[in-house]
């Protein structure tokens, strides 16, 4: 695969903050990986439905009963910071 | 050269099921945060999905009642992006297997039909809520606070065609769509509530062009009057650059309550890659012809259905579109009323405006049980004849919303039949006249406002029996001899 | 005597019989741990406070002839990515070092009831990625057989403490091998049943349409009795599969096929030889074999590897610290979220997640994972068609013994490769079986392993019994500091 990776762009999707080591040896690891799928990628595969389930089962879907779970504190358990009952983080950006 | 604006919606409505869309929680509304949760809806390691049923019919009864097409052999799709509210980092929706493709929605606009073409409805869950703690704007925040409660709530993702060409046409749009999810009882239909929510793509291009001007999406308009408002502001905002050949970035843009602007939000780097592939947690979704026949036969009335009724009883269109929009009781009496009265439009204004006008001003939501479509038609009947005026009528009535009155013999009681006798009325008036020869001096002279002043005095002189229509005729009759 | 090597039906006659307690074969067992543990470090986390409780209780019940069921009393090591209420699951990984479980999945509730007594977690490689257990956050596990060797992965402490005795069976979860490679290195049973009649719920995701959690055992009866008490349908995963009935492969006369393309390159001819052997004993008891060619399994490798990262890439989203984990701050959420995952997540971890992320990102799906998914579905038909023809198939489970700390560290693809025979069977679907059957020239274990079509698990596991009598497999690993 002649195309290079932006490893930049792919970490920034994946919400991964890399360091510019990370980044190097990450660029070659995965051109070398996608370049072993190239013989895969050149295959001449015939267009078919997707079917999900590996042995092809279809979904059952559930009844609309409600239930309770978790109590207000075991919800929040492992919360790392939490006030007033609401887990919280840094401010969210849009 | 003529500019002209394309719209397309894209709307939310939460569907009114018990529990949520991929896990058994509650969805009704708690006092305290995080309290309807499990390992589903706040991504804990290890959990996994389960769709639900009812969510199921409920689309599928939305896509029906909009004529689309059903997929019979579709999946969930996981979109992928990060943010706080969204428990695993990927909402689980529909990419290119929605439940329904392809259908359209009546509208009524300025007293007219019109469609709204449907691309798609597919099914999603909702995400959780974030409060911005801080100075207010989302810009100086140094927290965000979240609540899962609402995580995992089913919602429908409506998207019209870009087809739509105005603002009005926009809000009907919506006032019908969530007209129907409340008639299919699916939803409660709220908007301030949030059970429905819009944005707006909105582009602008030459009359000729041969292609769609680049769209602009609109977010945060919480009423119907933010969305026609925005729309308007958006059309003009992307006209005057397209004059100015400006260029117009596709962007988001965020409609300000206050300022009445819409406004850049903080730029994403082009568009968002959501990197879409199906659910591995969820096997296709097979919904065949039973199933679709089986939700087919228990649909309910339509709006339009019950707007084509209306009409056939001999309202306008406009006046039929508000009926089907209002409570279910304002047209049930009115269908009952009308078939009394004989009077569509009588029976319509009397319901819409007197009866619905005064149990506004008592804050009162649905007129007490002893009203019933017998008595009000009675007083109906009693202004349409003559027998007594209007604002007795009026008066009949706000007995009647007070306490149970039988309205004929209330207004005997009360001396309120009208005189409509002319020769009784022809004695008063002469008497009148009699007294009162300055007047009539005056009157000749041109000054016509006094002839009020004589047809008051007839009143007087009924004790406000007169009619006071005929009162004026016969006075004028006179006068002219 | 020993009791720790005992098939579980044995043990379990012993409790009936009152000629052993609960609690003693525990502390033989706890025993055991006390003195392997420093070597092979198989356990992330011991339940030994409240198992004494456990195992007393488990005295009273068969005291009084109350017993549960064949399980009762008998303890199981769990593989640390599998969610027990109230402990830790680490997942071998810095991201949860600090994550207690508030639920228990759906298979260690059925063992619950079972009256299992948990040992403890064992250590894996960091969410399950990897062969060797090297990438675990916590330090490796070795191999009982050969401390300076890996156990395998990503299951290596639960197949190394059933090898060492530290445990009399384990639960581990098997993506593209996980279960029976380190079966397989460690000297024991290894069992990944069809997908879907396990359920997943509370098994930490890898990849979605990969995963299945089975039983690391001693023997195949063990693993015969632990499969059937976890499999069933269950309402919290959708994926899970309602009592299927098929078609049944013959246990006398079958016709056996060898997979002619997991006998050619890159397999060593130890594991080549073994595969032989057995062969010749199947035929001595009746079975016929033949050699049956499957070419996509080539494109295994490459197949596995653009769907399970892709998957692994969105099921390891949630690992933000937002709602739970070790959060490391940012001025923004989306910084807080990027540096708690460039923190806690290994190399490995990482690896596999970008790759993920670019297989399917714009552009990229159609090559990629579309293809890779198109691929999957040729190669099940391929098998299906194979099946027509063959009862079973069989395979060398790994390509050779086992490795060197370190051996295959470097070279990704190397290390990739050790899964070559294994993945077929997570594509599929099917259910595998690892049986150890000989030592290589190093004296180090080496196992087949036989497939057979979905839905048929108890009559392989059946006919894999009946090869393992006839294999008689009895060595045991030498632990360093084991008094004998």
């Amino acid at each position: 695969m002649t195309e290079k990776i932006n490893i930049k762009n792919v970490a920034k999707l994946a919400a991964l903050k890399l360091t510019s080591e990370e980044e190097q040896k990450l660029e070659k690891d995965l051109s070398m990986i996608i370049d072993h799928f190239a013989a895969l990628s050149e295959m001449e595969l015939p267009d078919e439905k997707i079917t999900i389930h590996p042995l092809g089962m279809s979904l059952n879907l559930a009844e609309d009963e409600a239930f309770k779970f978790f109590t207000h504190d075991e919800a929040l358990s492992n919360a790392p910071e939490a006030i007033d009952g609401q887990f919280v983080v840094p401010p969210a950006l849009d | 050269m003529n500019i002209v604006p394309t719209i397309g919606m894209e709307t939310h409505v939460e569907l009114k099921t018990n529990s949520k869309m991929f896990c058994r929680c509650n969805v009704a509304e708690t006092e305290k945060p995080n309290e309807n949760l499990c390992p589903t809806c706040i991504g804990l390691p290890g959990s996994l999905p389960v769709p639900n049923k009812k969510a199921i019919e409920y689309i599928t009864l939305l896509a029906l009642s909009t004529n689309c097409a059903i997929t019979n052999d579709g999946m969930f799709h996981r979109k992928n992006y990060f943010y706080p509210d969204l428990p695993k980092n990927y909402q689980i929706s529909q990419f290119d297997l929605p439940v329904g493709t392809d259908g359209s929605l009546e509208i009524v606009v300025d007293g007219e039909f019109g469609t709204v073409e449907i691309e798609r409805v597919h099914m999603e869950e909702d995400t959780g809520k974030s409060t911005h703690i801080g100075s207010g704007r989302i810009d100086s925040a140094t927290s965000t606070h979240l609540d899962f409660n609402r995580a995992g709530i089913p919602l429908v993702e409506v998207v019209t065609k870009p087809l739509i060409k105005s603002s009005k046409e926009a809000v009907a749009y919506i006032e019908e769509l969530r007209q129907l999810v409340i008639d299919l009882n699916i939803s409660e239909g709220k908007l301030e509530k949030g059970n429905l929510r819009f944005d707006a793509n909105i582009s602008v291009a030459y009359e000729n062009a041969d292609e769609l001007g680049t769209k602009v999406e609109i977010k945060n308009m919480n009423s119907l009057k933010s969305l026609e408002k925005a729309i308007e502001y958006e059309i003009s905002r992307q006209t005057k650059m397209l004059k100015n050949e400006e260029i117009i970035i596709q962007e988001t843009r965020h409609w300000d309550e206050k300022k009445e602007v819409t406004s850049s939000m903080r730029s994403k780097e082009g568009s968002a890659d959501y990197r879409y592939f199906s659910d591995p947690d969820i096997p296709n979704m097979i919904l065949d012809e039973d199933f679709v026949a089986d939700i087919k036969k228990d649909m309910p009335l339509l709006p339009s259905d019950k707007r084509n009724t209306f009409i056939e009883s001999g309202l306008s269109i406009e006046d039929a579109n508000s009926l089907g929009k209002s409570a279910t009781w304002i047209g049930e009496l009115y269908n009952s009323v009308s078939n009394i009265t004989k009077d569509s439009k009588v029976s319509f204004n009397w319901i819409t405006g007197e009866l619905q006008g005064q149990l506004r001003k008592l804050e009162k939501a649905t007129p007490p049980n002893w009203l019933n479509p017998e008595n009000l038609s009675e007083i109906i009947s009693l202004v349409k004849s003559d027998k007594i005026s209007f604002t007795s009528g009026k008066e009949i009535l706000s007995k009647l919303i007070d306490e149970k009155i039988n309205p004929e013999e209330y207004a005997v009681a009360n001396k309120l039949i009208q005189e409509n006798d002319t020769e009784e009325i022809s004695k008063m008036v002469k008497e009148v006249l009699d007294e009162n020869e300055e007047v009539i001096e005056r009157i000749s002279n041109g000054e016509q406002k006094l002839i009020g002043f004589l047809v008051g005095q007839v009143i007087k002189l009924s004790n406000g029996k007169v009619n006071p229509s005929v009162a004026k005729e016969l006075l004028l009759k006179e006068i002219e001899q | 005597m020993d009791h720790y090597k005992l098939p579980i039906s044995d043990i379990n006659k012993l409790f009936k019989d009152k000629k052993l307690k609960p609690s003693e074969l525990y502390t033989e067992v706890f025993e055991r741990t006390a003195s392997t543990e420093s070597i092979i470090h198989g356990h992330l986390s011991l339940f030994q406070e409240e198992n004494i409780k456990k195992a007393t209780d488990a005295d009273e019940r068969f005291l009084k002839g109350d017993e549960l069921g064949v399980l009762d009393g008998i303890p199981v090591a769990i593989k640390d990515n599998i969610n027990i209420s109230g402990y830790a699951t680490t997942c071998s990984s810095q991201m949860l070092s600090n994550y207690i479980s508030p639920y228990d999945a759906t298979v260690i509730s059925k063992l619950k009831e079972e009256g299992v007594i948990f040992t403890g977690k064992t250590n894996l490689d960091e969410f399950a990625m990897g062969s060797s257990t090297e990438n675990s956050a916590f330090g490796p596990t070795k191999n009982p057989w050969d401390p300076s060797r890996v156990p395998g992965g990503s299951s290596g402490g639960s197949a190394a403490v059933v090898s060492a005795g530290s445990a009399i069976a384990s639960l581990g979860s098997d993506t593209g091998g996980s279960i029976r490679q380190p079966a397989s290195f460690c000297g024991v049973v290894g069992f990944k049943p069809t997908y879907g009649t396990v359920s997943r719920y509370g098994l930490v995701a890898f990849a979605s349409s990969l995963d299945q959690i089975g039983p690391i055992t001693n023997n195949v009866s063990d693993a015969k009795i632990l499969y059937n008490s976890i499999r069933g349908h269950d309402p919290f995963d959708a994926t899970s599969l309602k009592d299927v009935n098929v078609k049944q492969p013959k246990l006398e006369k079958a016709k056996i096929g060898i997979i002619k393309e997991l006998m050619e390159d890159g397999i060593s001819e130890d594991a080549k030889s073994e595969v032989h052997k057995v062969s010749k004993l199947l035929e001595s008891q009746g079975h016929e074999i033949i050699e049956v060619s499957l070419p996509l399994t080539k494109m295994s490798i490459s197949i596995y590897y653009l769907i399970a990262p892709a998957e692994c890439s969105a099921n390891l989203s949630r690992f933000d610290g937002v709602r739970y984990g070790n959060r490391v701050n940012g001025n923004t959420s989306y910084e807080m979220m990027e540096a708690t995952r460039a923190e806690g997540f290994g190399p490995e971890v990482k690896k596999r997640i970008l790759l993920g992320t670019y297989a399917l990102s714009a552009g990229y799906y159609d090559a990629f994972y579309g293809q890779a998914l198109k691929a999957r579905s040729m190669m099940k038909k391929e098998f299906t068609e194979t099946f027509e023809q063959v009862d079973y198939l069989i395979s060398p489970t790994t390509p050779s013994d086992p490795f060197k700390f370190g051996e295959k560290s470097d070279n990704q693809l190397e290390m990739y490769m050790s899964d070559l025979c294994t993945i077929p069977a997570n594509l599929v679907g099917m259910p595998a079986i690892s049986i150890p059957t000989g030592l290589s020239s190093s004296g180090l274990p080496l196992s087949v392993q036989i497939m057979s079509p979905s839905n048929t698990d108890n009559t392989l596991l059946d006919f894999a019994q009946n090869l393992e009598s006839e294999v008689s497999f009895d060595a045991l690993p030498q632990i360093q500091g084991d008094g004998e």
